[in-house]
């Protein structure tokens, strides 16, 4: 007797009583769904959250000042603090280490920005030219700020595409139109597109660049407020960002205080690892529902060598051995759990597709997750089917024959 | 040649010990037909088990073609069921809810025949019991008389060399039953050994051969003309 043949058995012996089966799989299909819709979940809440964390380039990372107090100074509560001015040359230096692809050197601004009657609140970062090249930015319009624009402390200003479409008509010409930034004229030299992924921008406002030495004078801040360095290899990221804190600390001869990273890998890990605990606590109150599913089956095929006691007795009359009859039973148990599996993963898979389209969670089903959810309820079938198929093989044929 | 030597067969233990067969010994040669007769708990019917390999003696020597069955394995056993003997029974024990032919096919699948050759067995052995009209009907569509001719073909299908039938006619009119009887006539007439039990004198009629079991023990053994 071949497998065909024990899968169209178990087939029909599962179609002939449907309600009963289908009640039976209910177990496992509750159960392979909650799993799968759970670790679903939870890959797409990591990812989301990765994804947030990270939504600049894996390999950048940020240089910070942190300055030594002594813990009198501390306890008087009057220290000093001071951060050292980042220079051009500091910044040559940098991007002069073997491992850096480039520097971001940026500063900041908020800022109410009209054009004629309408008007935006966007991000403003002051960039030098290095920046374009560093954030791969796509100007779509007009020219980047340049080397001239930062020397020359030019009042001029690319927007981003968000911006553009708060400030300006679609069929207006941006390029050259004199905007106003807190009251003061600055003329848009080009529109580029945001490097910073859709779901992640700032769309009340949308952002804009300007040279940062335009930015330090109007504003009063620090020319370089933000400093990060881009790797060259993403995997050796934390090696990097140290070897960036110490020549700097080193150039700049600091005696209070010195130049640091943080790796943020090590939060990527972190956070990793609480998803993962998360998804498998979750998941194994899941998983109890998918064993009483296969106690379930397994009560149902009990009931159904029971009924079927005569059928094996006929059968071994007719010279199935005893191992035909277990395989023919756990057949029987792995199909029913199987076809649970399979329905479950549909309904799993139906219910992601539901939560990715209503809620920011991107619920991955993963075929990995698929193999595995088939694999697993088969493995429930077999589990749970042992112990009755084994009873029915074990039946005397004579006995099985006089059964009524 | 079927040797039973000694046969007992004893069913529970200690006390409640009760002996359904004591010290049996019979001789079936090939090609005979053979009728075991005896009122109902005379262990005829367990006699007719061991016989088939549907159940073990207690004690005794059973030997089948020169071979000691005590020796063989479950495996051997089955294959022995499957290959040697069909069985007929009185409650004809089709499976309900496969056509005819697929019962008559059971006894193939456990051979290991090729589904194409399991298929045309099965519907040469309908057409030889007269119902290859019914090939596609399912066991609750047939006559009672038709239900036990499909099993008669499910016993003949594999060509064994004996046909075992416990009380065939039990369940079936007078009318039903001689026309099964000839069938077993016929068959054994090209050739296979038929044993069946009954308790019917008409039934016995048949056979040539009629053992007499009382108490579980031989109390007759006479050859007759048939």
């Amino acid at each position: 007797m071949n497998i065909v043949e024990s899968f169209k058995i178990a087939f029909s012996s599962i179609w002939n009583h449907k309600i009963r089966s289908i009640l039976t799989m209910l177990g496992i299909i509750i159960g392979v769904a909650a799993v799968i819709i759970i670790v679903a979940i939870g890959q797409g809440a990591q990812s989301m959250m990765t994804d947030e964390l990270f939504a600049v380039d894996k390999n950048v990372i940020e240089l910070y000042y942190e300055q030594d107090f002594s813990d009198e100074e501390g306890m008087m509560g009057d220290f000093y603090y001071e951060e050292p001015e980042i220079t051009q040359e500091d910044i040559q230096i940098l991007q002069a280490l073997p491992d850096i692809r480039s520097v971001i050197a940026t500063n900041s601004a908020w800022g109410s920005v009209t054009y004629n009657d309408k008007n935006a609140e966007p991000e403003i970062t002051g960039v030098s030219s290095e920046y374009f090249s560093a954030q791969s930015i796509e100007v779509l319009e007009g020219r980047p700020i340049n080397n001239r624009d930062n020397n020359g402390m030019n009042r001029v200003a690319m927007i981003d595409t968000v911006a553009r479409e708060k400030l300006f008509k679609e069929n207006e010409d941006p390029l050259g139109a004199i905007i106003s930034l807190d009251d003061n004229p600055y003329k848009v030299v080009g529109v580029y597109n945001s490097p910073i992924p859709e779901q992640f921008r700032w769309s009340e406002g949308g952002e804009m660049l300007m040279p940062r030495s335009v930015i330090a004078l109007m504003y009063g801040s620090r020319e370089v407020d933000r400093l990060a360095v881009i790797a060259n290899d993403s995997e050796r990221i934390a090696e990097t960002g140290w070897l960036a804190a110490d020549t700097l600390t080193e150039h700049k001869q600091l005696e209070n205080g010195s130049y640091t990273t943080y790796d943020l890998s090590e939060i990527e890990n972190e956070i990793n690892q609480m998803v993962l605990i998360m998804t498998l606590f979750i998941g194994s109150i899941a998983g109890i529902s998918l064993l009483v599913g296969g106690i379930g089956v397994m009560n149902i095929m009990l009931v159904s060598v029971s009924e079927r006691t005569r059928e094996i007795g006929l059968r071994k009359a007719l010279g199935a051995t005893r191992g035909k009859i277990l395989f023919q039973f756990l057949i029987e148990s792995i199909t029913l759990t199987s076809l649970g599996g399979l329905i479950g993963i549909g309904f799993a898979s139906a219910t992601a597709g539901l939560i990715t389209l209503l809620s920011p969670i991107d619920a991955m089903v993963s075929p990995i997750v698929i193999l595995i959810g088939v694999g697993f309820s088969a493995f429930i079938g077999i589990i749970f089917g042992i112990l009755p198929a084994n009873k029915a093989s074990k039946l005397s044929p004579i006995d099985a024959l006089r059964y009524e | 040649m079927m040797k039973l030597s000694n046969i007992h067969k004893t069913y529970g233990n200690g006390a409640l010990q009760i002996a359904v067969l004591k010290d049996i010994n019979l001789t079936i040669e090939p090609g005979e037909f053979v009728a075991i007769m005896g009122p109902s708990g005379s262990g005829k019917s367990t006699l007719m088990n061991i016989i088939g390999f549907l159940d073990y003696p207690s004690s005794g020597n059973y030997e089948l073609n020169g071979e000691m069955i005590s020796s063989f394995k479950e495996k051997q056993l089955a294959q022995l069921r499957n290959q040697h003997i069909g069985f007929v029974f009185q409650q004809f024990f089709l499976l309900p809810r496969i056509p005819a032919v697929k019962n008559v096919e059971t006894p193939l699948i456990y051979a290991g025949v090729s589904k194409r050759e399991r298929r045309q067995k099965a519907q040469q052995m309908l057409e030889k019991v007269g119902l290859e009209d019914r090939i596609k009907h399912l066991p609750n569509q047939l006559s009672g008389g038709q239900k036990q001719r499909v099993a008669i073909a499910r016993a003949l299908v594999n060509d064994p060399s004996v046909i075992m039938a416990d009380e065939p006619t039990g369940a079936l009119d007078s009318k039903t039953s001689e026309q099964i009887m000839e069938l077993f006539v016929q068959l054994n007439e090209e050739g296979k050994t038929v044993i069946l039990v009954t308790h019917e004198e008409e039934v016995a009629a048949h056979a040539k051969r009629v053992i007499t079991i009382r108490d579980g023990m031989i109390t007759d053994d006479r050859r007759q003309d048939a």
